[in-house]
């Protein structure tokens, strides 16, 4: 992706809600080496798969030797060794169902641990049922606390001590059926849930002095009914995700806003015990002849564990639709439409201050409306989710002064009510044929 | 939750969301408290008599943490640090101080701060940065008003401390003219040779020229002050515009003779914090713009305003006249006003609240004058008079009865000397859109605040306790004399727990840990201290005598070996029908008595009339004797109220 706000700047993401717009995002590679096998002895199949991931800025933009990489998969899958349809993994994994394309997001489902699994088959390979547990421990403070000590036996010098280190464990249940409608269409429901769990601890605040860290759960329940005609990539699907506690939280993020509880004994804890959010989501596209329509949406909602509103509560949602006129099959012209809206928990300052002016005028809203067109070439045919494509984009947002707000002093997104991105990218993928259940 | 809010944007979510037949499509909306939303809240006098009310004061960052979401920066290993206490903490902890008895609560200043400067952080709130932004480290005005609402439920108030002294550490003085602060060293020591002087450019020391600039060449005028930028720590300009400009400040560097008038109100406040021009015309509208508007946005009851001395007596006219009238015509009278003027003189002390221009010889030196004052910055309203300050800190009394009798034991005759002074040392009269009450019936009595050692603390620095002398048990009368003098008794926060540090910040603890040394839990209510408190503060607000009662002693003396009377000191308190006798004995040792040289205490009742000491677990009665007179014996250290029989308020 190359491009620019049209002043010189690089372009930069104007999006306001967790998920929005992709046309936007920066450069992303991801370089999967997959090895696969039959075993005639154990009549089974195994893959081994190692995905290296490259972000931006890479050595042409900046020209620096170097890389912001990341292993995102590294896991071995066995599959039909007990049984046919059985298969367990185990490694490091990107876990995941269905996205919606247009918001580069996983609304129902989206882990990545340290972790091992199992997926099972069966009913004609129309019913799935996934099982999974993972671990993860964040850099951070929440999840570990590394001191200086001196050395036994009376050894000169000092070596590390984890005083806090907690994993944080991840189990994942989800079944999946799918039913077929005539010849190509079909149906498919989904239930998922996940635990969360982080066992107690202790950090050290002061030279011998340790404050208690309580242990802490969350769960996630959800679901997914989606549908498809069997004609070119025609489906829609519709998520629907509570989370509680600390999975209400990102993953690799420490749990801010915590509640305060005392516990049996006197001491304070903080814990996400509170802590909640909730997603509807929909995603869908629809291809007939040169005319393709993909379309996403999401609401969510998010209640840190601290009781009383503040900034990091958040309602929020978008609308975006992409429809795509296909000229012949080497290329065509799309256009995306999207707007996107938050209210957090705070009060709207004023110009003059949170107290100047005529006061607050009740709780901080903000929105904004993009624009685009992308004209773009389809080497592989025609198809909403054909790929790879190289593409021209241009796009316009509008912000409101909400939005606006949200940006510190001098900030041009703080300034500018209209934003103008123009760009070239490229996209391609390959999809993994080995599913377990999404 | 009163009313949901909805705003434009929802709309088309709540349509998709309607549109799906999802079960929690309505969960996710938001909802806050209308009233605690609103541009402005309606203001209300929520006081009948200032002197029905008992103070607790609270600082904030110490007192209770209920957020932990704004425990930015919070590090509990050191005082001088943030350490995580806020307003919803404060408001979850509203039940335990009504179980204490006090009525309203003195919190810390609300505005944003210089959150750290020089290894110090700002967790007092006296580092103004931003006038109208709140603290972030104690919450949102949200935060603000669900407290101030939930103090007012309870029949609590709220008084918010300001500074218009100073501001935080917001500039420094550029000497040497490098551009960057530095600290310089001038003149080489030997003999024959300059001193050495270290001059930081944070904090120059006074210059009544203004701080100079200067090289080893020589002085080359006034130092360019140079706003600082460092948003990571809040030193960054101030939110109103006049005040990022050198002329908001006297620039005339830090005070280091406070005898010195000059310093006393033109010098930076040490530390660094940069004294505000407040003889400007626009700095005193300022001020009272922004302050009321906290008055409006909050509805609390009250000012308790800083380093009152350090500010020109002109300034606190314009101030205390403007801000009265600007909310009594929004509806909120009886708004309480008092100072701090951390000093001993009495006299400096109280003319802060007398009528008279000019109201001391401060005043008068520097130009106080109506005329000119109205000239040259009349404001809006009518013209200024001498209307000053409700009340102040009694800090004559903290020095001359607090430390010397109560916890020194030394002549109680003092504290009557004292009080007589207070008719002329103080204002005498009632302020226009004021509480009604003249500023001598509302002196802030205190026994101990957050600029003094605590009462209890007997470290280096503080004056040797008596030998023998229970530290406790003159804490506990102190606390009694506090209970039932005329005034306004305001209690600092963990007095009632026996914390007992040394000066700033060792006696800034945080409430939550507790007691160790007594071995009392956070919040304690069964403690000794917290129990006696709690007995006097439902004396208190039991007997109208011991609130608005006028005041005659009844005893003091000089004695203070092994006389009769020795530690003795009582008075009498009237309002109408209800009476009040309060007698103490200070004495380290001595069982004393309200009786020497064939004198025995009058009493202004009569002769036969029973009086009871209601302290006493066994109600001790005591009849009158001829003369209206009466001897009370009192073991050493301890005190005794006696009313009559026939006014007794049973279940205090």
């Amino acid at each position: 992706m190359l491009g620019g706000d049209l002043t010189g700047r690089p372009g930069r993401d104007t999006d306001i809600v967790a998920r929005g717009s992709r046309l936007d995002e920066n450069t992303y590679l991801e370089l999967e080496f997959r090895r696969e096998d039959y075993w005639k002895k154990t009549d089974s199949n195994t893959q081994i798969v190692a995905t290296l991931a490259f972000q931006h800025p890479i050595f042409h933009y900046n020209g620096v030797f170097d890389g912001v990489v990341a292993m995102r998969n590294l896991y071995l899958e066995s599959r039909d060794l007990l049984t046919k349809g059985l298969a367990f993994w185990a490694g490091s994994r990107m876990y995941r169902g269905d996205d919606i394309y247009l918001l580069d997001w996983w609304p129902l489902d989206n882990l990545n641990t340290l972790g091992a699994g199992a997926w099972y088959k069966f009913n004609e390979d129309r019913t799935v049922v996934a099982l999974h547990g993972g671990l993860t421990r964040p850099q951070d403070g929440f999840f570990g606390q590394t001191v200086e000590r001196p050395l036994p036996l009376n050894q000169v010098g000092a070596a590390q001590v984890d005083i806090l280190s907690r994993q944080k464990f991840i189990g994942s249940l989800k079944l999946n059926h799918r039913i077929q409608l005539g010849e190509k269409a079909g149906a498919k429901g989904i239930l998922y849930a996940e635990t969360h769990q982080l066992p107690s601890g202790q950090r050290e605040t002061d030279a011998g002095r340790f404050d208690r860290l309580s242990s802490d759960s969350g769960y996630v329940v959800g679901g997914q009914v989606g549908a498809w005609t069997g004609e070119r990539d025609t489906f829609v699907n519709l998520f629907v995700r509570y989370a509680r506690g600390l999975a209400a939280y990102p993953d690799f993020a420490a749990p801010g806003q915590l509640a305060i509880e005392t516990a049996d004994d006197g001491i304070t804890e903080y814990t996400t015990s509170g802590a909640h959010e909730f997603r509807v989501a929909l995603g869908a596209n629809y291809e007939k002849g040169p005319i393709g329509v993909m379309f996403g949406a999401y609401f969510r909602s998010f209640r840190n564990a601290n009781p009383d509103l503040d900034l990091n509560d958040v309602d929020e949602g978008i609308v975006i639709a992409r429809p795509h006129y296909f000229i012949g099959e080497k290329g065509g012209i799309a256009v995306e439409a999207s707007y996107q809206a938050q209210q957090r928990g705070v009060l709207t300052p004023s110009p003059e201050g949170t107290l100047g002016g005529e006061g607050p005028a009740g709780l901080h809203s903000a929105g904004l409306a993009r624009f685009g067109i992308i004209p773009f070439l389809s080497p592989a045919g025609r198809g909403d989710y054909v790929r790879p494509q190289i593409r021209a984009m241009y796009v316009i947002t509008l912000r409101d002064a909400g939005a606006r707000a949200l940006y510190p002093q001098d900030d041009v997104f703080g300034l500018r009510k209209v934003e103008h991105f123009f760009g070239i990218g490229a996209e391609w993928w390959f999809n993994n044929t080995w599913s377990y259940g999404g | 939750m009163k009313k949901q809010r909805t705003n434009r944007f929802l709309a088309p979510l709540t349509a998709l969301a309607l549109a799906l037949p999802l079960p929690f499509a309505t969960t996710g909306c938001m909802q806050m408290d209308e009233e605690l939303a609103a541009g402005e809240v309606p203001l209300q006098p929520h006081v009948a008599d200032w002197r029905d009310e008992i103070i607790y004061q609270v600082l904030v960052d110490r007192f209770a943490d209920g957020d932990a979401g704004n425990n930015f920066r919070v590090d509990r290993t050191a005082l001088g640090k943030w350490h995580g206490g806020d307003w919803r903490g404060l408001e979850e902890k509203l039940p335990y101080l009504e179980e204490l008895g006090v009525t309203t609560l003195w919190i810390s200043p609300a505005v944003k701060n210089v959150d750290t400067d020089a290894g110090f952080d700002g967790y007092h709130g006296y580092w103004t940065q931003a006038f109208l932004e709140t603290n972030p480290h104690f919450g949102d005005l949200a935060a603000l008003r669900r407290l101030v609402n939930a103090a007012h439920d309870r029949g609590m108030k709220i008084i918010l401390d300001i500074v218009t002294n100073h501001m935080g550490q917001m500039f420094y003085y550029d000497i040497n003219g490098n551009g960057q602060p530095d600290i310089q060293t001038f003149g080489g020591g030997k003999p024959g040779q300059d001193i050495v002087v270290n001059v930081t450019e944070y904090d120059p020391e006074f210059d009544p020229r203004g701080v100079q600039a200067r090289t080893s060449l020589g002085e080359s005028g006034p130092a360019k002050v140079v706003f600082q930028y460092d948003p990571a720590s809040n030193h960054v300009p101030p939110d109103l515009p006049f005040f990022q400009t050198p002329d908001a400040y006297n620039r005339k560097g830090r005070t280091f003779n406070f005898d010195d008038l000059d310093q006393l109100v033109h010098g930076d406040f040490p530390g660094g914090l940069k004294d505000i021009d407040t003889r400007r015309c626009e700095v005193k509208t300022a001020m009272v713009d922004v302050f009321a508007r906290w008055v409006e946005l909050t509805d609390i009851d009250g000012f308790r305003i800083d380093t009152l001395k350090h500010v020109e007596h002109e300034f606190w006219r314009f101030f205390t006249q403007r801000v009265r009238q600007r909310l009594a015509a929004k509806g909120k009278t009886n708004f309480f006003m008092f100072g701090e003027a951390f000093d001993g003189n009495d006299a400096l002390i109280g003319s802060f609240t007398k009528k008279s221009v000019p109201s001391h010889p401060n005043d008068e030196a520097l130009g106080g004058d109506l005329a000119r004052e109205n000239a040259e910055c009349p404001g809006e309203g009518p013209p200024l008079t001498g209307d000053t300050l409700d009340g102040v800190f009694y800090f004559s009394q903290h020095f001359q009865a607090f430390r010397d009798v109560f916890r020194q034991g030394g002549p109680t005759r003092n504290v009557e000397t004292l009080w007589n002074a207070r008719r002329d040392n103080y204002g005498t009269e009632p302020h226009a859109d004021g509480t009604g009450l003249a500023p001598t019936q509302t002196l802030v009595n205190f026994i101990d605040n957050h600029d003094v050692a605590r009462f209890l603390y007997t470290g280096a620095g503080a004056p040797e306790l008596p030998e023998g002398r229970d530290r406790y048990l003159a804490l506990k009368n102190a606390l009694l004399f506090l209970m039932t003098e005329d005034g306004i008794p305001c209690l600092y926060y963990g007095t009632e727990q026996g914390f007992e540090g040394g000066n700033d910040p060792a006696n800034r603890e945080p409430m939550w840990d507790g007691n160790p040394m007594l071995n009392l839990p956070a919040y304690d209510t069964s403690g000794d201290l917290f129990s006696w408190t709690r007995r006097l503060t439902r004396l208190r607000r039991g007997y109208p005598a011991l609130t608005r009662g006028d005041l005659t002693v009844r005893w003091s003396t000089e004695a203070t070996g092994g006389e009769e009377d020795a530690g003795m000191l009582a008075f009498s308190r009237q309002v109408d029908t209800s009476y009040a006798l309060v007698v103490f004995n200070t004495h380290t040792s001595n069982e004393s008595t309200t009786a020497a040289g064939g004198v025995t205490m009058a009493t202004g009742r009569e002769q036969g009339s029973v009086l009871v000491d209601v302290l006493s677990d066994a109600q001790t009665p005591y009849e009158v004797g001829p003369g209206g007179t009466v001897a009370v014996t009192l073991p050493p250290m301890s005190g005794a109220i006696l009313v009559p029989r026939e006014q007794i308020v049973s279940g205090l």
